[in-house]
């Protein structure tokens, strides 16, 4: 583990022998058919810290990168700049370079003067060159200030702790431990298989939810290296990427410590409740939610062709779409946290066609009515289901999103008013033995969790991924994985793919003993430090920044102090610092003073005379004028 | 990679560079194993690389792309084989043996520093596959600006052997007469992520697509709204007048008995709406119009996507159009019903027609194809129907992610590959505790 604590070199002065390689690149006319790149070079060549300055047709290409690998080797430069594409592109290549030739790769610049210069200034050739001879000289100050850094190595406890214990958690743990990684799966009831335990039937093969988590508990059980804890929580959550502190306190008030390189967040989620009285629920007798009616299919009331609910026999069921999703302000009363429930919850449709398929299959003769403001079965093999709930007679009416439909109890039956857009607006009265109430997935209560590591939440209170196109199963907090429907609605496989996926997430953080991460995180000087906490209230990754007790001259001084392993190099603290005491390693504060002093210079005499430099520039400014030709 | 024998070994196969195919050999090569990644384009990168932005974030698709294919194309535990076909997999003692071909790209790669001479010396224009025919390419090009890897291609069909590429070339790596290549891998394991197909522009001839020079499918609709697409602007195809009415065909490929594709093709809801907010950007004073059977917004942002767009007066009209005609300045006239005024049929005027087509399987395993795979009535790769293991196929051992296994947006192929590289890597996993003797001859 590199020295975190000390405080990075950033003044030029105190560096000693600076030589600096600059290399411009062609881009094979991409640059130079637009920016004069060896006029760049020829310029930047009369700056005090470069020793050499060239320009080339390709400098990504093995030759472009031997010019470099050979002055290294030569001993004629120990800083480079290469002036090319966007960094995001070959940045890593050219620290390689440096690498290979025995370089610490740190000691790196890479400056855009492709999409920020030649791509952008196509009409102006001449003041092309200038802004890139600018941005080029910028590059130079910067690395001539740039301290030789090396990556935080933080070892790897090769363990996982998988919270939540319903088919994503008992799934991740599953592909973890046949990948020969060790798993406490922890669980807060006194079973596995949550949710997906309670179904009567599964799609598409219609085994019981109870056999499906019977089929993964198997492949758990075998497994020794996976520990179960059920009745089980998390009451506090330590530590970073690859050495993770959790306790683990059971029913009985028992607290254990289990420690983990990666967590994986398999909490789940809640049905949504209707509140009292909406849609008849909780007031009329007939109404009831999909989770409940599935219940009833489960219990064996629905038997030789009859369905008994009570001392009722139903005849007809009206299943009402969308009960807790996409609700419209101002139409649904708002949840608790002031806010409608505005996203879809996916799984309902074809969930709800499901139920309708297996009423229509055991008890033909019941008259099925489906409510809804859209159909949404996406999936492989759902769209079947509603073609042929169709085609065996449940009429499907389509509500206007602001109007949903209106339940009223009349003598012991309800019935459903709504308008169907799909005969024009028709006003419809619908008497139905009984109301399935279609609800939808809410994110369960889990704060607490939350709480301990400011876990990134929604919108929409789900817990949130990085980005939700590219890393759908990473967190920000790094080192934590999301699996299945504590992130958004999913059903039953696509929880199995997000747990698999977190599964190899895990695996590939604890792939090998030690982690390596990034340099560019956050110094405290803590002599110039003063113990303000601005820095403290615009950290946002808990534990990254605190304040501790330092012994100053006999007495007690509170003094901030950075965690490198959680720290995200974001700089949000060296922002706010009235002494400039914290500094981001590789992006110091006088690194961009030195290059803003190089962009926006606009003479010899205004850099000559810039307090914070030790000699003239004066060569420099003559080539700018030099260049425009 | 023993490049004299054309012969690899690797503990995984994985057939397919687009997204699902980078993700899936990305999270077996970062937790050590060894990937063979082909690909029979000549750039990796799939669809994705060609769209404009994505839903629901908007982000800029080769911004995102672009480095997923730089960090598998760079990986030090991946082989990339691109113009590469798979010819057959089969079974061997302890895993699988597959014989790939190569073919010429008439440019010897090593020597290659994609300087692009030979583009710009050559003389013939062909229509541009990556725009979808809307540009032009040189009959010698590198496929696209980010294509990975930036190596041109001679079109050998094109080209007029005036020998003026080889004359530009710094490096004199174009080769006339080069020849296929045979590579053989063996590999443990192996995951297909075949890509998909858009169902054709004239499956519904009363849609006039491929006749009508102002209905445009989806893709080309992408390729007008990127900002390096071929025309810089959204323009009509037939005149170069900026449209200022467009309209959405939902469902134009999917749901639909009469064209064999019942289901339900799961993006095109949510492409239809993104190019509409897209459109509203460029084209302020544009009128958009979605004609739909139900919007389905059904991922993790979507709805709330879906809304903003109607909130920003882009028309969502629920109506199937039953026919679409052209008139003298190809103008398009759409019949349809809406289903919230019960005016009756009538017949709408538009600029500009996007048929929102679906998607259908690009590869189908058939009896004596490549690798002995079934699949299902629709098309797509057969699954057991366990939803527990979502990336198992008929066959042990192979596995399948993305739209190989039915339609699915980017982020459900990436999850989907990424559960595919945990199921693949516990096999090789599995492989090795039975084999040890053999797992270790062959490391």
């Amino acid at each position: 583990m590199s020295d975190i604590n000390a405080v990075p070199r950033t003044d030029k002065a105190a560096a000693d022998d600076v030589r600096v390689g600059v290399y411009v690149c062609h881009c094979g006319g991409n640059i130079s058919d637009v920016v004069d790149t060896a006029a760049v070079a020829d310029a930047l060549s009369h700056h005090p810290d470069v020793a050499i300055a060239r320009d080339y047709v390709f400098m990504c290409s093995d030759p472009g990168q031997s010019l470099i690998v050979d002055d290294i080797k030569a001993g004629k430069i120990n800083r480079v700049v290469v002036a090319a594409c966007s960094p995001s592109l070959h940045e890593l290549t050219f620290r390689k370079a440096l690498e290979r030739a025995g370089l610490n790769p740190y000691l790196y610049e890479h400056v855009n003067i492709r999409e920020q210069t030649s791509w952008v200034h196509k009409g102006d050739h001449e003041r092309a060159t200038r802004k890139a001879i600018r941005l080029t000289a910028a590059g130079v100050e910067k690395v001539a200030r740039q301290d030789p850094l090396e990556s935080i190595a933080v070892d790897v406890v090769p363990h996982v702790v998988v919270i939540g214990g319903g088919i994503a958690g008992m799934s991740a743990a599953v592909a973890l431990a046949e990948r020969g990684i060790g798993v406490t799966l922890i669980e807060a009831s006194d079973r596995l298989g949550g949710r997906v335990a309670e179904l009567p039937s599964v799609y598409p093969t219609e085994q019981t939810g109870e056999d499906l988590i019977r089929e993964l508990r198997d492949h758990l059980f075998v497994e020794p290296l996976i520990e179960v804890r059920l009745r089980s929580r998390v009451t506090a959550m330590e530590g970073h990427v690859g050495k993770f502190r959790l306790l683990v306190t059971d029913a009985d008030g028992a607290s254990a410590e289990v420690r983990a390189g990666a967590i994986i967040l398999a909490t789940g989620f809640d049905h949504y409740r209707p509140a009292d009285g909406e849609l008849g629920y909780g007031t009329s007798p007939s109404v009831m939610t999909l989770p409940e009616f599935l219940g009833v299919l489960r219990d064996g009331s629905l038997a030789n062709g009859e369905l008994r609910i009570g001392q009722k026999t139903v005849k007809s069921i009206a299943f009402i779409h969308c009960v807790g999703s996409r609700q419209i302000e101002g139409v649904h009363a708002p949840q608790a946290d002031g806010k409608v429930n505005d996203y879809c919850s996916r799984v309902c449709c074809t969930a709800t066609l499901h139920a309708i398929r297996e009423v229509q299959r055991r008890c033909p003769d019941i008259a099925i009515y489906d409510l809804h403001k859209d159909i949404r079965t996406y999936g492989r093999g759902h769209e079947d289901l509603y073609l042929q709930a169709s085609r065996d007679g449940a009429l499907f009416f389509r509500y206007p999103d602001e109007e949903p439909p209106v339940v009223a109890d009349r003598s012991g039956a309800a019935v459903v008013t709504t308008k169907d857009v799909l005969t024009w607006g028709e006003e419809l009265e619908i008497p139905a033995d009984l109301v399935v109430l279609a609800t939808g997935m809410q994110p369960r209560d889990i704060s607490d969790l939350i709480a301990m590591r400011k876990l990134p939440v929604g919108a929409d209170r789900f817990l949130q991924e990085v980005h939700p196109k590219l890393r759908p199963v990473e967190m920000a907090v790094n080192g934590v994985v999301l699996a299945g429907a504590c992130q958004g609605p999913v059903d039953i496989g696509e929880a199995c793919a997000a747990a698999q996926t977190a599964a190899a997430k895990a695996a590939i953080l604890l792939s090998k003993p030690v982690i390596e991460l990034d340099p560019f995180v956050a110094h405290v000087q803590e002599d110039l430090c003063d113990g303000c906490e601005l820095c403290l209230a615009e950290c946002e990754y808990q534990g990254a920044l605190t304040m501790v007790e330092v012994q100053n001259d006999g007495g007690s001084v509170r003094r901030a102090r950075v965690n490198p392993a959680l720290c995200a190099g974001c700089g949000a603290c060296a922002a706010v610092c009235p002494p400039r005491a914290i500094n981001v390693a590789g992006w110091t504060l006088d690194q961009f003073d030195a290059m803003v002093d190089a962009i926006v210079a606009e003479d010899v005499e205004s850099l000559a005379r810039s307090e914070r430099r030790a000699r003239s520039f004066a060569p420099l400014a003559v080539t700018i004028g030099e260049a425009s030709r | 990679m023993d490049p004299e024998n054309g012969r690899l070994q690797a503990d995984v196969l994985v057939v397919g560079a687009g997204i699902a195919g980078l993700q899936a050999s990305l999270d077996l090569a970062d937790q050590g194993y060894s990937v063979a990644l082909v690909e029979r384009q000549p750039s990796i990168g799939g669809t994705m690389i060609n769209l404009s932005k994505v839903f629901p974030t908007l982000d800029c698709a080769s911004c995102i792309t672009t480095p997923r294919m730089a960090s598998a194309a760079h990986h030090p535990n991946i082989d990339l084989f691109t113009m590469t076909e798979v010819q057959a997999i089969s079974r061997t003692d302890d895993g699988f043996e597959a014989s790939l071909v190569k073919k010429p790209r008439f440019i010897e790669e090593d020597q290659c520093i994609g300087c692009r001479r030979c583009e710009e010396a050559c003389s013939v224009f062909v229509p541009d596959e990556y725009d979808h025919g809307l540009g032009a390419r040189k009959a010698i090009s590198i496929p696209f600006t980010n294509a990975i890897p930036q190596y041109p291609v001679l079109d050998e069909e094109a080209c007029m052997l005036c020998g003026a590429c080889a004359k530009a070339c710094p490096t004199q790596c174009i080769n006339f007469v080069q020849e296929p290549r045979s590579i053989a891998v063996e590999a443990k394991a192996v995951i297909v992520t075949t890509c998909f197909d858009l169902t054709p522009m004239d499956a519904k001839k009363e849609y006039g697509g491929g006749i009508y020079p102002n209905v445009l499918s989806p893709l080309q609709m992408e390729r007008l709204l990127a900002p390096h697409g071929p025309y810089g602007a959204v323009l009509r195809p037939s005149d170069g007048k900026t449209p200022d009415s467009i309209a959405y065909v939902q469902c134009a490929g999917s749901r639909d008995l009469s064209l064999g594709v019942p289901y339900c093709s799961r993006v095109c809801c949510m492409y239809a709406i993104k190019q509409a907010m897209l459109l509203s950007g460029s084209l302020p004073i544009a009128d958009i119009t979605i004609y739909y059977m139900d919007i389905r917004a059904f991922g993790k942002g979507y709805e709330q996507f879906y809304q903003n767009a109607r909130a920003m007066g882009i028309n969502f009209v629920k109506a199937k159009v039953a026919r679409i005609r052209e008139d003298e300045d190809h103008n398009l006239l759409l019949r349809i019903e809406r289903q919230d005024t019960g005016e009756g049929p009538e017949e709408v005027q538009h600029d500009l027609v996007v048929l929102s087509l679906g998607m259908v399987p690009a590869w189908k395993p058939t009896p004596d194809g490549m690798i002995p795979l079934q699949a299902d009535g629709d098309g797509f790769l057969r699954l057991p129907q366990s939803p527990l293991w979502p990336n198992l196929t008929t066959m042990d051992g192979v596995f399948a992610a993305g739209v190989a296994t039915g339609p699915k947006d980017i982020v459900d192929a990436i999850t989907d590959a990424g559960a595919a590289a945990m199921a693949a890597a516990n096999y090789v996993e599995r492989a090795r505790r039975s084999a040890p003797a053999l797992a270790g001859a062959t490391r």
